[in-house]
């Protein structure tokens, strides 16, 4: 036991360099630990030393500074660089709406992704830990990281898609809700654009709650004939539909017909029964009295006919159920822009800023699928470093095990998890990729993030070189605290 | 070396053999010999434009040296021009190219020598060829974007024998369609452009070419009234969610082809809706859904046409219509295509471009598909299948062409899209003025008038 502690007693310092792996690789017997120049060198070995990097440092000046100061001078000048504008670029940025949007997106994402997806890691690190298996489930967790954005974007993008016949999660949750509550026989989809009310041709009007009813009174020995329209010849074989037939009159009955108002002989007559057209069979009806309470239930046959037997006499109206009517689960648009926090009576400006799309979320969760191995596998080398013998100790000394996690493995883990928190945010800083593939066209605008609104205004459509520069100079700005942490962080 | 020097010497050299190039005189004048033509078509539309040039290479002992340029033809041919090692003869897909090129006069004037052939083009067509009265290109290929697809079948279960032929009948038939339980409409409008195409086409046929192209070019305002039409009538189709599949929120989730797909299923489902709205190039997107798709109105082995993809599942077009009050506009087509030019006049370019204009070159390539020409002399025969001869039909008989209005407005295209979009997804009159500022606030802003 004490073997093996002693054997993965090394201190916190080389899990830093899984992250940054260029920095660790110089072997520490030649360097010298204060100043991390090779120690005992001379001024000519400076010379020489300057002279093998003097290519690398001038490919380095043309590819990396000159860039940025070409792309802050651009802040300043019109769309085609020409002209000196001043600060104008940075108003409009900080002045539209549609702009505003990204920034309130960047700060969605790194407030909640980081955080997250460093959380997710330490779970998985602790826990795998644990168990048996560890290796095979590590290596599921972390083989996303191997798939280019681009096609975890689209894997998410058809995961999350609204038809539950193509995305997973809405055929998920559409066999559950089927299964609570199942739908009716003509289902109308409203979030389609269908509603009940259109259905009704003759003899119907739209009743309580998502029925129709009869527009006329009836009375015992009447029959009445209720035509519908917008019902499917698929539906109709659905059901097993035959030809309608007009029931017989007869005393103390409330007898009718529920029928497909639409004749393939004659297309545009609504309101005759013909012989080419179907009864509706398996429609639920209540019989209302005039003050609307039920005298009676009944469901129509085959020929689309019913009959309310025995009616004592009055005046009564024939329901047709919302239940008939009621559609399944049709699908939640994860993609879409709709906002999950109330925001739709604030202005536009406010609103901008303080809604949240559904779609950001949607990505969220896909980022932190393609993420979460990588912040587990640093977290797990940080794990594995820890000095075993203080856990021990901690175990000798009575602590439980939520305690050794909280008062010895947290501390000890900080630098780690500060490194990955870090990291990641200069991750979803810069984030493009998944919003430009992930998030549909319609949506698109309410999902862009600075980077893509700096692709967007700078190489496609209308070209503004100089707000994409402005944008850029922003994005760079708003990377520089998390990388100079980061730096410092490495160097000890 | 001095470093300094080497720089120099390198574009020092490139001067040179850049001049060299440039100043070369043309040797071989006589028949035979060879001639260069570029143009965007690769892969599979490159072996049908290289059969439909064997003939001429046979008949003449003319090699053409044929290069692929890909889409971005228009700027690798701007940078040969400025470079001074143009192609001989040039296929392009935009008439301003065209028009930019003659200005520049880098182009040869064919007036005369396609004085016997100019006539196989309509007015339209020739009209888009000129540039000052003078005709400068030969409109070798066209695509038709005037096309509604629809699912024969499906008008079938809603009885409508016949396809529309006016707005008001397209209108009607639409109410039939909602009665006999078939959502008539399919849109994709996960992004702008088709609904750009959509919008374009209503404005062609509501306010015609001349207002259309006054439009593109914004000498027309987007306030004007001609624009509110078009907004209106656009919004009897496509504002009411219900007659669309999915509605309002399953169009906008929507991205191109998913529009087609409902439409033209693959085997294993229903359709969702009756028609589709795109151009010719949505033919190649429900046969690549199953081979099944028999063109025009009656199933394979002339039995009837069924929705099951998997059975005999049919496909057709009909002319995106026109409103009665505007039938004038009803032959106005909205489109593309690629306009032949010279660039060097050397006895065989001039055979080349003659040949073009001919319509041999056009009927080979006719019957291998996924090809329409403009040319009247191109014979109907030549095309496999009603639907591809109905497309070309069309492109013959247009009245006036013009090309996509989103394309021409450069910087500000993007918006107009995202403009479009909002608007379907608020219809609403009241919503039309506060649009059509934005939009000509815009135009003005991309197109610097």
């Amino acid at each position: 036991m004490a073997a093996s502690s002693l054997g993965r007693g090394h201190p916190v310092l080389p899990a830093v360099g899984v992250a940054t792996p260029a920095r660790g690789a110089v072997p520490t017997s030649k360097v010298d630990a204060t100043t991390g120049r090779p120690a005992g060198g001379g001024r000519r070995d400076q010379l020489g030393s300057l002279l093998f990097l003097a290519p690398a440092a001038l490919w380095l000046l043309a590819i990396t500074i000159y860039p940025v100061i070409v792309t802050f001078r651009n802040s300043v000048y019109d769309e085609n660089a020409i002209s000196y504008v001043g600060l104008n670029n940075y108003n409009v940025l900080f002045s539209t709406a549609s702009i505003l949007v990204t920034f309130r997106n960047n700060i969605i994402w790194v407030v909640i992704f980081p955080f997250v997806v460093t959380f997710l890691g330490l779970v998985f690190a602790v826990l795998t830990e644990r168990i048996r298996w560890s290796t095979a489930f590590k290596t599921i967790v972390f083989m996303p990281i191997v798939f280019s954005a681009t096609a975890s974007a689209l894997i998410w993008r058809t995961i999350f898609d609204l038809d539950p016949h193509v995305g997973m999660v809405n055929a998920a949750v559409q066999t559950a809700s089927d299964w609570v509550n199942p739908p009716g026989l003509y289902p109308v989809n409203a979030s389609a654009g269908q509603s009940v009310a259109a259905l009704a041709s003759s003899g119907l009007s739209p009743g309580a709650s998502g029925s129709l009813q009869s527009s006329a009174a009836v009375q015992p020995g009447d029959t009445v004939q209720l035509g519908l329209i917008g019902i499917n010849a698929a539906t109709l074989q659905v059901v097993g539909a035959q030809g309608a037939v007009v029931p017989t009159q007869s005393s103390g009955s409330i007898t009718g017909l529920v029928y497909r108002d639409f004749s393939p002989s004659h297309p545009s007559v609504r309101g005759q029964v013909f012989p080419d057209e179907n009864g509706l069979p398996g429609i639920v009806l209540t019989l209302l009295r005039s003050d609307g309470t039920s005298a009676g239930a009944t469901t129509t046959d085959q020929h689309g006919d019913f009959s309310f037997n025995n009616v004592a006499s009055g005046s009564f109206r024939v329901q047709l159920d919302a239940r008939n009517f009621r559609s399944g689960f049709t699908g939640i648009y994860w993609l879409g822009s709709q906002s999950v926090t109330p925001t739709s009576h604030l202005s536009q400006t406010a609103q901008a800023l303080l809604s949240v799309p559904l779609v950001d979320l949607a990505m969220i969760v896909a980022y932190l699928w393609m993420w979460a191995g990588f912040a587990m596998v640093v977290i797990g080398a940080g794990l594995t470093s820890l000095n075993r013998e203080l856990l021990e100790a901690g175990r000798v000394d009575g602590a439980t095990e939520g305690q050794i996690f909280r008062r010895i493995t947290m501390p000890l883990l900080a630098p780690v998890l500060v490194v990955v928190l870090v990291t990641m945010i200069i991750n979803v800083l810069k984030i493009f990729d998944v919003i430009l593939n992930m998030a549909p066209g319609a949506s698109q605008g309410d999902a862009s993030t600075l980077a893509l609104l700096m692709f967007n205004s700078g190489f496609t459509g209308g070209i503004h070189s100089g707000l994409a520069s402005a944008v850029a100079v922003i994005l760079f700005l708003l990377v520089v605290p998390a990388m100079v942490a980061n730096l410092r962080r490495i160097r000890g | 070396m001095n470093p300094r020097i080497l720089p120099l010497a390198v574009v020092g050299v490139l001067l040179l053999s850049a001049c060299g190039t440039s100043n070369a005189p043309t040797t071989s004048s006589q028949q035979g010999g060879s001639v260069s033509l570029w143009a965007e078509w690769s892969s599979g539309e490159q072996a049908a434009f290289t059969a439909a040039l064997s003939p001429f290479e046979s008949q003449s002992g003319t090699t053409v040296n044929y290069s692929s340029k890909g889409s971005n033809i228009d700027t690798v041919l701007a940078a040969a021009v400025a470079g001074g090692a143009p192609p001989d003869v040039a296929l392009i897909p935009d008439p301003g190219t065209l028009q930019t090129l003659a200005k520049q006069g880098k182009i040869t004037d064919l007036t005369s020598i396609l004085s016997g052939l100019s006539s196989n083009y309509g007015s339209a067509w020739n009209t888009l060829g000129s540039y000052n009265g003078k005709l400068y290109g030969v409109w070798f290929k066209g695509a038709n974007k005037n096309t509604i697809w629809y699912n024969p079948a499906q008008f079938a279960a809603a009885s409508i024998s016949s396809p529309p032929k006016s707005w008001e009948e397209l209108i009607q038939d639409v109410s039939t369609l909602k009665a006999a339980g078939v959502t008539p409409f399919s849109l994709c409008t996960d992004i702008g452009w088709p609904v750009a195409d959509f919008w374009q086409n209503v404005y062609l046929k509501t306010a015609g070419a001349d207002k259309y192209n006054a439009l593109a070019a914004h000498s027309v305002k987007w306030t004007d009234p001609t624009v509110t039409t078009a907004f209106t009538t656009m919004a009897q189709l496509v504002g009411t969610p219900s007659n669309l599949a999915g509605g309002l929120q399953g169009s906008l989730s929507n991205a191109y082809p998913a529009c087609v797909d409902k439409v033209f299923p693959k085997a294993g489902s229903q359709p969702q809706a009756a028609m589709v709205f795109e151009g010719d190039f949505v033919a190649t997107e429900i046969t690549g859904n199953s081979k099944n798709y028999m063109p025009g109105t009656t199933g394979s082995g002339g039995s009837s046409c069924t929705t099951d993809p998997s059975k005999t599942p049919c496909y057709n077009f009909f002319d995106f219509p026109a409103p009665s009050a505007n039938s004038a506009n009803s032959a106005a087509i909205q489109g593309a295509g690629d306009v032949a030019v010279m660039l060097k006049d050397t006895p065989q370019s001039e055979a080349l471009i003659k040949y073009l204009a001919g319509p041999d070159a056009a009927a080979i390539w006719a019957h291998l598909g996924g090809f329409a020409s403009p040319n009247k002399k191109v014979p109907a025969s030549a095309y496999p299948d009603p639907v591809s001869k109905g497309i070309a039909q069309a492109l013959v008989g247009a009245s006036s062409f013009v090309f996509s209005l989103d394309d021409l407005q450069g910087t500000w295209e993007k918006n107009m899209w995202q403009d479009l979009l909002d608007y379907l997804k608020n219809p609403s009159s009241s919503s039309i003025s506060s649009i059509e500022a934005t939009m000509d606030q815009q135009a003005t802003a991309g197109l610097g008038h």
